[in-house]
């Protein structure tokens, strides 16, 4: 392995669902969620993997890191196959790809303070050897984050939601991550607060050398952040190119149709065609 | 002008006392042109929208104001009278079609039995004038549709048979909270299509309810940006976008990833949205404008025309009068 090498590479990723029916559950056809998808995440970088609804782009990342399981291909992490690795080893790799969700309402346990909430990964991982660095590591990673020790004893509800993704964000740096799969981690939050979250996942990119593999549906947000774009469609991806490229001269007629439709508040831009 | 809302307050009470939550709102809707209400969540935009049809929930009371439609005052009317307005003088279309149509009765049922409640036809009147609103919204095949249950449309068609709806009775104004929000992109920009469609050939007025100012720029007329219960800025949607005046309408532009450069720092509005229950005393964007004077901690700036622009500020209305 070498330093060139990048640091996630997907290969022909196949994540099938199986559909039973009938009294013995037979196995009658398959949803193709994923399929044959190929992709390489460099370190220190953005990927962003777009696509509407249904696409499969998130179960792409719930594949890598194995909370549904792959049928077929390989995820190459530094070197190591994520998909063939024993349970032990890939709970050691975890620690390296942390993820981000979209509704941090949901995904963050209501009625734990903060210190246990960013504390989680740092106990999963032993990370702490007594209770002071576990605080400390606890507020170093709401420092990341913009947050303070002040915050420590209060429960999710009480933040706002730019502040809930925020906290979001520091559960997942506190073990120290080099990838982050933020799965629509700005899509539920209004501009303004959406604005903070994209500059602070700017910031910590340059700050932390982290990789981020961006998925979305918001096409604005994706030129704004991304290095590499890949375009998915019915399961597969149908275009991967750097991100100025995809937007200046999109290939594949599906990219074109996507981008197309994605409305423009710049009144020069001429309005939507019809797309009938 | 079709509709005119003039001062409209509608207040909620919290923690013991009175918030309006829509405050004094003032706009005016004319004919096959669209009216966007711009803001984030909690600035009371859906809220305005609910009381022009008197929707409010329970909790909320219109405390002040007119709604004058077509020169009478909905507000005076009798809950009787306002059952004739709703859905056949005035329609309203919602973000989540799934959520707002029956999931155990056919489509077409349901759009028919929209048309023989306001008017006096026979089921099959209904029936056929349900299936050429399906074609006017363009729902391809729309006599087998006419038989689906929602479940087995896609949220684009089911935001199709919810427009139908609306239209069932050709309403003269169409209010559509965030019509498009629940959508992918590519569906989404078919709806609007619709929409604008829609609006000329009906000669509707529509008032649009969203937070999204690309959706506003495709086919919105004019623009109203409200923050915490109160209109801020309105303007045409040209000018609102290329010059606009209020601190936030600009933060709320500066902050859209799609206008700045890549990788860019985005400009932010620091702190988050009031909740109504914390509001500031005087301007309520005081806390996070970049601006703020000593006199917006006092009292609340009016909308004040300025040029092609209404805006209230005192900073710009200062600016204006040092000249």
């Amino acid at each position: 392995m070498t330093a060139a090498d990048p640091l996630l590479s997907v290969q022909q990723l196949r994540t099938w669902f199986p559909i039973r029916q009938g009294v013995f559950k037979r196995v009658v056809g398959h949803v193709r969620a994923v399929d044959d998808v190929s992709f390489q995440v460099e370190r220190g970088k953005t990927l962003a993997l777009v696509g509407e609804s249904g696409c499969g782009k998130t179960t792409v990342g719930r594949s890598i890191l194995r909370l549904v399981p792959a049928q077929a291909g390989r995820v190459i992490f530094e070197g190591r196959d994520l998909l063939a690795l024993p349970e032990a080893e890939l709970r050691a790799v975890r620690r390296n790809v942390q993820m981000v969700f979209q509704d941090p309402m949901t995904s963050l346990n209501p009625r734990m303070r903060v210190l246990d909430l960013v504390a989680e990964g740092i106990d999963a991982f032993g990370l702490a050897e007594s209770r002071e660095q576990r605080r400390a590591l606890v507020i170093a990673a709401l420092d990341k984050v913009q947050l303070s020790e002040e915050h420590l004893r209060r429960f999710p509800h009480e933040f706002s939601g730019g502040q809930r993704q925020r906290l979001g964000i520091a559960r997942a740096l506190a073990v120290g991550p080099k990838l982050l799969i933020c799965d629509e981690a700005v899509s539920a939050l209004d501009v303004s607060i959406q604005a903070q979250i994209l500059n602070l996942l700017g910031q910590l990119q340059r700050d932390l050398g982290l990789a981020y593999l961006f998925i979305t549906h918001d096409m604005s947000v994706v030129r704004h952040l991304a290095d590499d774009v890949a375009v998915m469609h019915l399961g597969k991806i149908v275009e991967q190119a750097p991100t100025a490229q995809l937007f200046d001269a999109p290939q594949h007629p599906y990219s074109r149709t996507l981008l197309s439709a994605v409305p423009s508040a710049d009144p020069d831009v001429p309005r939507l065609g019809a797309f009938e | 002008m079709l509709l005119e809302v003039k001062e409209l307050t509608c207040s909620l009470r919290l923690a013991g006392q009175e918030v309006p939550i829509v405050d004094g709102v003032s706009f005016n809707l004319q004919a096959g042109k669209c009216l966007a209400l711009v803001g984030e969540s909690g600035c009371g935009k859906s809220m305005t929208a609910l009381s022009l049809l008197r929707l409010q929930p329970k909790v909320a009371h219109i405390v002040g104001g007119q709604v004058l439609l077509s020169g009478k005052n909905l507000l005076g009317y009798s809950v009787p009278q306002m059952y004739q307005v709703r859905g056949r003088e005035m329609s309203m279309i919602f973000q989540e079609p799934m959520t707002s149509l029956n999931p155990v009765v056919r489509v077409g049922q349901q759009v028919m039995e929209a048309v023989m409640l306001h008017e006096q036809v026979s089921k099959k009147a209904a029936r056929s004038r349900s299936i050429e609103l399906f074609k006017r919204v363009k729902i391809p095949q729309p006599e087998q549709r006419f038989e689906a249950y929602p479940h087995q449309l896609s949220g684009g068609l089911k935001q199709r048979v919810m427009i139908a709806m609306a239209l069932s009775t050709r309403p003269k104004v169409l209010l559509a909270d965030e019509p498009t929000t629940a959508l992918d992109v590519t569906i989404q920009a078919q709806i609007l299509e619709l929409l604008r469609e829609l609006l000329q050939d009906f000669q509707m007025a529509m008032l649009l309810i969203t937070h999204d100012l690309g959706v506003v720029n495709q086919i919105a007329d004019d623009i109203a940006v409200m923050y915490a219960g109160r209109i801020v800025e309105q303007a045409e949607r040209r000018q609102l976008l290329t010059q606009p005046q209020h601190p936030y309408t600009r933060g709320l532009l500066g902050a859209l990833p799609g206008r700045a450069a890549p990788k860019a720092a985005l400009s932010e509005i620091t702190g988050s949205v009031p909740s109504p229950a914390h509001w500031p005393s005087g301007c309520r964007f005081r806390p996070r404008c970049a601006e703020a004077m000593e006199r917006c901690g006092h009292a609340f700036p009016e909308l004040i025309q300025l040029g092609e622009t209404r805006v209230a500020c005192f900073a710009r209305q200062t600016n204006q009068e040092d000249r």
